[in-house]
């Protein structure tokens, strides 16, 4: 081979090898360019273009005169995105914030392991003057960020953590069950936050925004053309009396029981307080830990809602219900009388407060005469059985869930004959365990509501209003929806069945059991019926139940204290307390002393309202 | 010289015109676009700095166009010197940027010795080579010693962190050896690792095939079984070697980085998004581009180094396939221009220096557009002409003046 043939084959060799290298270019070029441009066009519009969700304004709650008891309040969160952040600038950011450059070192290392190009919550709810101070220097901080996030404050007195409930966290099976979550955001727990969640939340807004890889917004894509703005949710208006819930929240602080007071002409509930409460405040950010612990280990058991969800016998308040029962079975007239020894005697001795002589309907009302409902609930099951009582009570609503729009309410306990076969086994129960249900003793079990409910029966005289929380939903656009009250009616009910029994509810609060803190007051007048309901884990719980004024009924209260011994003394007082303020807008001083510093006993003042028997099976 | 302008190579001081312009274009974009607002100053004044190189690099080449060519040959050695006792000076003193130790500072000018270097060593290999006439590649004492000569600043500029670099002062090795007389088949076999390497990266069933293609190339070239053995077994050995390196050797990051290049949407926002991004920056160009300071990946500064190592899809984005085209094609009519002129020319020194010069321009583009585009592993390296980078720009023209100096004197240039 000549020299030059050597050169000559050797520029063909290597001219054939740039040839062949820049075909493959140019063929890498068409396969990107042209056959893969509908892929990778998108990916640069995803890339440029930060699909951004705007949580909307939360819907705000009011009381029935339209006061403001749920507010939104801003919280500064700062973010970072780690892999902008540069790492130069700790110290920085440690004086700036005011944590330590270990607290900065750990956030950062918990962002990163969620997403090194994604911004996450680095501080959240941070003082307004470190916020700004952060978005003075945001320039110089390349991956920080902040953003204006919510929560819920609460700028009345009334709290009424039960009621309104929280809000926390979707769990991440919310969010992916549904689509109108995102992680991170929060929906309502318990109360009106959780039942009325989808009008309180809104709908979630989409901006899109043009980005640079420094995740940088450097303005709005097509002018905000595809942008939907975020919808306010809807507002609650609540059937709740700011003022009277606010004092039924001070009058009950420091006790264990449940307080429902509603309008029996409509079912609107007026105040309704579980006590104790737990602090709603404490769990509308950022959650506290050591505040959550707490509460869930709490004896006392503040999450539970004992107004709606506990069930407790309720004792002498259920007296009315038996005149009712006792007088659609023709076993008792208003006017017959039945003479009180202090006790009815079948089997064994049933034991009355008091030897009250010849009593009628409203006298045994009056004075709580348990002997007259012994022979009653007697007369009812030898004459008819205990499924009849069933049948008639639970037309009345015991047993029943009154569908109040909270949710876990109790259907509290009504028992019938299989109730009593489950529990004790067939025939192995007899009259000796059904006679005490005729004073609300026994197996019978109530929560506050059902009687408030029940009470406001009494009160209208045979109409019994679903209860309801909300009033109206107002929207955004300022329509609204109203929630009408619903009633429900008991077919065999009439006018007669309540004769007596209004003279004897009357008669309770001037003469008997119930006087001693209403016969102070002036300007309205009420009727009620105390209750004391067994316990056999200690002392018993304290009823009562109540209606004004007595003509034209516009408030019924139902109280019940846990392990504060007599309603006449404990439970009586508070109702009074709301009638007092619901009527003259003011409360006498000595009665609120007596009930802020309340302190149960077992002696009860002048006289035994009655002797609970022990449950012999 | 009567009638000059007639031997005067035109279409070359054209193309590298051409590639000037349209790197200014993409550097003007981006950093003087829309994305300007996210740069620090520094950059934001690279498209002046680049224009003020332009106008230096185009004097350098046209005193260089009043050099006798024998000068070259004269300072060959001396410049080589020089070269590695600055290039060792940068190990120790040198700035760093981005990693890599490369930049010397003298008088407030940031050189960047390699650049140079790259120079330095065709014309001392050159010169070497055809200094007298018993020296051939041919010869084993020879080829080692042009070897050596190459080997000294891959390795000073690999101290430097300098892969990129380094890697294609290594790729001289064959190119230069090839042109002076070494047999074909052996030629091949030089190349055959760096070949087989790549495609075991790839896939090592892939490598084991290349490699024994490659076998059967070099036994139909050469005909000598020890050779065909050789090329195999250094074959195998490389499939086997990267593997190992693959799991074993190479430092986590260095893994990610081809695991990146390999399977670039495994990790989109790791390792892997430079590829992804240069890849989308490309695609979504089209046919015809988004437009001039249009392309969103790069005026949102999804691209990184947009302005030096991943210029290419700053073009590709902004003016499509059209545009990256006419990048491509203008590359290739130099890159063939040189390698013609080369054969015109009768001096084996002019030769030897136009091939090596063809070698590295080959090579830079090959890695700055395998990078950008997908094909090979994310290597840093400036592609030439069209990157920002003042000692780039200088050295490369200076190659292009001395190629032109060359073709020009052919005549009066030969060994008689």
């Amino acid at each position: 081979m000549s020299l030059n043939n050597r050169v000559q084959t050797s520029i063909k060799v290597l001219q054939g090898v740039v040839v062949v290298v820049l075909l493959i270019m140019v063929g890498r070029l068409i396969q990107l360019q042209i056959i893969d441009y509908d892929k990778y066009g998108p990916l640069s519009q995803q890339n440029t273009i930060l699909q951004e969700s705007v949580s909307p304004a939360r819907g705000l709650i009011f009381d029935r005169h339209g006061q403001l008891i749920v507010n939104n309040e801003p919280t500064y969160t700062i973010t970072i995105t780690p892999a902008n952040f540069n790492q130069d600038n700790i110290p920085l950011l440690a004086e700036l914030t005011g944590r330590t450059e270990a607290e900065i070192v750990n956030q950062l290392n918990l962002a990163q392991s969620y997403s090194w190009h994604r911004p996450s919550r680095m501080f959240t709810e941070v003082d307004f003057e470190i916020f700004s101070a952060i978005q003075e220097n945001l320039w110089r901080l390349p991956g920080i960020g902040h953003q204006v996030d919510s929560k819920r404050s609460y700028p009345s007195d009334v709290r009424a953590s039960h009621l309104l409930g929280y809000l926390r966290e979707v769990t991440e099976q919310e969010y992916r069950r549904s689509n109108r979550y995102r992680m991170g955001d929060r929906a309502g727990r318990i109360g009106l936050e959780s039942v009325y969640e989808e009008y309180l939340r809104g709908e979630t807004g989409t901006i899109y925004q043009r980005v640079n890889a420094l995740g940088q917004t450097v303005g709005m894509y097509d002018e905000g053309e595809h942008d939907i703005s975020p919808t306010k949710g809807a507002d609650i208006y609540t059937t709740i009396d700011r003022d009277l819930q606010a004092l039924a929240e001070e009058l009950m602080a420091d006790k264990i029981g449940g307080l429902v007071a509603m309008d029996p002409n409509d079912g609107s509930i007026l105040s309704l307080v579980s006590a104790p409460q737990f602090e709603i405040d404490k769990l509308a950010g950022k959650i506290d830990r050591d505040y959550w612990h707490s509460v869930n280990v709490d004896s006392t058991r503040p999450m539970f809602n004992r107004a709606i969800s506990t069930q407790q016998p309720p004792g002498s308040t259920v007296k009315p219900m038996m005149g009712i029962v006792g007088q659609e079975l023709e076993l008792i007239d208003p006017d017959d009388t039945v003479y009180c020894d202090g006790g009815f005697t079948r089997g064994r001795r049933y034991h009355c407060l008091d030897s009250h002589g010849h009593q009628n309907l409203a006298d045994a009302l009056t004075n709580s005469c348990n002997t007259y409902f012994f022979k009653l609930m007697n007369d009812i099951i030898t004459e008819y059985d205990l499924n009849t009582w069933y049948r008639l009570s639970s037309d009345l609503g015991f047993g029943k869930r009154t569908e109040i729009d909270l949710p876990y309410e109790t259907t509290g306990i009504l028992p019938d004959s299989s109730y009593y076969d489950r529990v004790f086994g067939a025939n192995m129960w007899g009259p000796g365990d059904l006679i005490n249900l005729g004073i609300g003793q026994g197996s019978f079990s109530v929560s506050p509501l059902q009687l408030a409910s029940f009470t406001s029966l009494l009160a209208t005289e045979g109409s019994m209003p679903k209860p309801r929380l909300v009033d109206r939903l107002v929207f955004p656009d300022n329509t609204y929806t109203e929630i009408e009250p619903s009633f429900k009616s008991v077919d065999w009910l009439n006018d007669r069945h309540f004769d007596g029994i209004r003279e004897g509810l009357i008669g309770a609060t001037t003469e008997g059991s119930g006087r001693y803190y209403l016969e102070f007051m002036d300007g309205f007048d009420a009727a009620g019926k105390t209750g004391t309901s067994q316990n056999p884990h200690g002392r018993n719980h304290g009823w009562f139940i109540t209606y004004a004024p007595v003509e034209d009924p516009e408030i019924v209260i139902a109280v019940l204290l846990e392990n504060s011994g007599f309603g006449s003394v404990s439970a009586a007082p508070v109702a009074a307390l709301l009638l007092e303020y619901y009527f003259n807008g003011e409360t006498t001083h000595w009665i609120k002393d007596h009930v802020l510093n309340f302190e149960p006993t077992d002696e009860p003042e002048e006289e035994e309202e009655e002797v609970i028997e022990e449950h012999i099976p | 010289m009567k009638e000059w302008h007639k031997h005067f190579d035109w279409l070359l001081l054209f193309c590298w015109g051409a590639l000037a312009v349209i790197g200014l274009i993409a550097i003007y974009s981006a950093t003087q676009g829309p994305v300007s607002e996210f740069l620090p100053s520094y950059i934001q004044r690279n498209f002046s700095n680049q224009l003020t190189w332009i106008f230096i690099s185009a004097i350098a080449i046209i005193l260089l166009q009043f050099t006798a060519p024998r000068s070259f040959q004269q300072v060959a050695f001396i410049f080589y010197g020089v070269c590695l006792f600055l290039g060792i000076i940068t190990i120790f003193l040198g700035t760093e940027a981005g990693g890599a130790t490369r930049w010397l500072v003298i008088g407030g000018l940031r050189i960047q010795v390699s650049e140079f270097m790259k120079l330095a060593t065709i014309l001392a290999v050159a010169q070497y080579l055809t200094s007298r006439r018993d020296i051939s590649a041919e010869k084993l004492g020879p080829a080692l010693t042009s070897v050596i000569l190459m080997v000294i600043p891959a390795v000073i500029v690999l101290l430097q962190n300098d892969t990129g670099t380094a890697l294609v002062m290594l790729s001289l090795i064959p190119v230069m050896l090839f042109w002076s007389g070494l047999p074909y088949g052996i030629s091949l076999f030089i190349v055959s690792p760096a070949i087989i390497g790549y495609f075991a990266v790839l896939n090592w069933q892939w490598g084991l095939i290349v490699a024994i293609i490659l076998t059967v190339g070099v036994f139909l070239i050469q005909r000598r079984p020890s050779l065909t053995m050789a090329t195999f077994i250094v074959g195998l050995l490389i499939v086997i070697g990267v593997q190992v390196a693959l799991y074993q050797i190479l430092q986590p990051y260095q893994q990610a980085r081809i695991e990146a290049f390999i399977n670039p949407s495994m990790d989109p926002e790791g390792a892997g998004w430079n590829v992804m991004q240069a890849k989308t920056a490309i695609g979504s160009g089209g046919v015809f581009g988004k437009g001039f300071m249009e392309g969103t990946q790069t005026q949102l500064r999804f691209l990184p180094e947009q302005w030096t190592d991943f210029i290419f899809p700053v073009i590709a984005e902004e003016f499509g396939f059209i545009g990256a085209g006419l990048v491509l094609f203008i590359f290739g009519v130099l890159l063939l221009r040189l390698l013609n002129n080369a054969g015109d020319h009768k001096h084996p020194f002019a030769q030897l220096v136009m091939v090596g010069v063809t070698g590295i321009f080959f090579m830079h583009l090959l890695i700055n557009i395998g990078s950008a585009t997908g094909l090979f592993p994310v290597i840093g390296l400036p592609l030439p002409f069209v990157s920002y980078g003042g000692s780039s720009f200088l050295a490369n023209s200076i190659m292009i003046g001395i190629c032109l100096n060359l073709r020009l004197y052919q005549r009066t240039f030969t060994t008689f």
